[in-house]
């Protein structure tokens, strides 16, 4: 593998990284100045942003170096678990099941679409090569999970919110299908919302963080822009199918098989900060 | 076994937790309207959305003309015995598409009767003009009687009506009666009225059943023990 160096990149040392962690000491000044508390959330998310790249810099190392079958897909397999249970942390409602409801979306949607990338577009061999596999797979579950959550959350609030209306079209002979249909396609929507703006404005307004970085890292333009492509399709792919997979899982849970709304399975839940 | 009309036996209705109503029988023939009344908190409502099936019942039995719900297919026994909720739920669309929407479910078994969707409007005195009017933008009175349209465009065999005349006035209370009438007598619609009016039961000359023998937990012992049944 080339070095940073070869390849382009400038190799950052403790102090520059030192020096970029006093922007976020600027901005806790700034916080305390104005007094909007934000200064020990922003210290924490600051640790953690370091502790978790830290390992998961030096877990990639190792599964790098290994490329073993296995020990990619155990990695994958927690990135999906952890994803699915922030997936249904983030809306305030939920419902009993809706984690595993969530994993399974991601596993259909997630890791099939990032397999089909890195075997058959990208047509690497083996397809779990974990340069590929493991950051390709980050991509997709940190936006599916964006788009899951706002789908689920959707989805939640409109069938407390509109139960009067699902319940007089299913009064009036309505399947559960016919009457959950509107606020199921409405939450697809809404889950698709932040990757489709992203399309919208990719290139634009923003330089998407993995392009960002191959260039930055040396690569040509014009390549980095070609993974680019690829990887807003896989997204907006794998977005799409997960989302509307989680909201028919959960419509199958909440509308029981003698077509009614069974509301009563749905509940707030803590927040989480 | 089971006759004509809608049969309730022995129902006992509420959540997981408890049953509200215990006990509760009711029948209502083909052209028969009867009336369920009891005090306010009851579980007047919830009786009716389980004898409507969108609420399970912890036990007993209801059956239409001799069938289960569950023979008929629940969307199509939804069809056949409608309900009529006190808040009227109206999308946010025309009066029209309100009135069309449930000829668009798979269970519609004929086109939309527009003649008599204007008939029936014109009969609870909604003019003409409010037919293309934003359904939510009518009074709630309003909006009462095009759910009650709605519900009869249906031709269903039984109509459960909850609190259906607490928004109108006394030309159109008297109206909505004469017209559950005429479906009766003319089409053998039967409909099961609740109301915790009990002064409406008699101007309606219905059959009554009072709920208050019915109820159970700490509010039934606030009640006088007394059953009419006509």
């Amino acid at each position: 593998m080339n070095s940073p160096e070869a390849s382009g990149a400038i190799p950052l040392g403790a102090a520059d990284v030192s020096i970029a962690a006093a922007l976020i000491l600027l901005a806790a000044g700034v916080s305390l100045a104005l007094r909007l508390h934000l200064e020990r959330r922003l210290a924490l998310a600051a640790v953690r942003t370091v502790v978790q790249l830290l390992l998961i810099g030096y877990v990639l190392k190792w599964v790098f170096d290994l490329e073993w079958f296995v020990a990619v897909v155990a990695v994958a397999f927690v990135m999906v678990l952890a994803a699915s249970r922030a997936a249904v942390q983030r809306p305030s409602r939920t419902f009993h099941g809706a984690t595993w409801r969530a994993f399974v979306s991601l596993v259909v949607c997630g890791f099939l679409t990032t397999v089909f990338v890195t075997g058959v577009v990208v047509g690497k061999r083996p397809w779990y090569a974990p340069q590929y596999f493991i950051p390709l797979l980050g991509m997709v579950l940190g936006n599916g999970l964006t788009g899951i959550s706002l789908c689920l959350d959707h989805l939640l609030e409109s069938l407390v919110e509109r139960r009067g209306e699902v319940e007089m079209e299913l009064a009036h002979g309505a399947t559960r299908w016919e009457a959950g249909r509107d606020p199921l396609a409405d939450a697809v929507r809404r889950g698709m919302i932040p990757i489709i703006n992203s399309m919208m404005v990719v290139g634009i307004v923003a330089l998407p963080g993995m392009m960002t970085g191959q260039i930055l890292a040396g690569a040509n333009p014009i390549e980095a822009v070609k993974y680019q492509i690829v990887v807003m399709f896989m997204i907006a792919g794998a977005t799409s199918f997960g989302c509307i997979m989680t909201a028919l899982l959960a419509y199958r849970r909440l509308f029981n098989a003698r077509h009614q709304l069974e509301v009563g399975l749905i509940s707030f839940q803590e927040e989480r900060h | 076994m089971a006759g004509a009309g809608l049969e309730v036996r022995n129902l006992a209705v509420g959540a997981a937790g408890g049953a509200i109503l215990t006990g509760v029988n009711l029948t209502a023939a083909p052209g028969e309207l009867v009336a369920v009344t009891g005090p306010s908190g009851c579980g007047k409502t919830t009786l009716l959305r389980t004898v409507a099936g969108l609420l399970d019942a912890l036990s007993g039995t209801i059956h239409l003309d001799g069938h289960t719900p569950a023979a008929f297919g629940w969307p199509q026994y939804r069809r056949r015995v409608v309900l009529v909720d006190q808040q009227p739920v109206l999308l946010d669309r025309s009066v029209e598409e309100n009135l069309k929407r449930p000829f668009s479910y798979q269970s519609a078994n004929g086109g939309f009767p527009a003649a008599r969707a204007r008939t029936l409007l014109d009969r609870l005195g909604l003019e003409p003009d409010r037919w293309d009017q934003r359904a939510r933008a009518l009074s709630v009175g309003q909006q009462q009687r095009v759910c009650l349209v709605r519900a009869l465009l249906l031709a269903p065999a039984v109509v459960l009506l909850d609190e259906p005349t607490s928004a109108l006035d006394e030309a159109a209370t008297g109206a909505a009666h004469v017209l559950l009438r005429e479906e009766a007598t003319e089409r053998g619609l039967a409909a099961v009225v609740v109301t915790h009016n009990r002064q409406q039961a008699p101007e309606w000359r219905l059959p009554m059943t009072d709920l208050r023998t019915n109820m159970n937990g700490p509010r039934a012992a606030n009640q006088e023990p007394r059953h009419e049944q006509s």
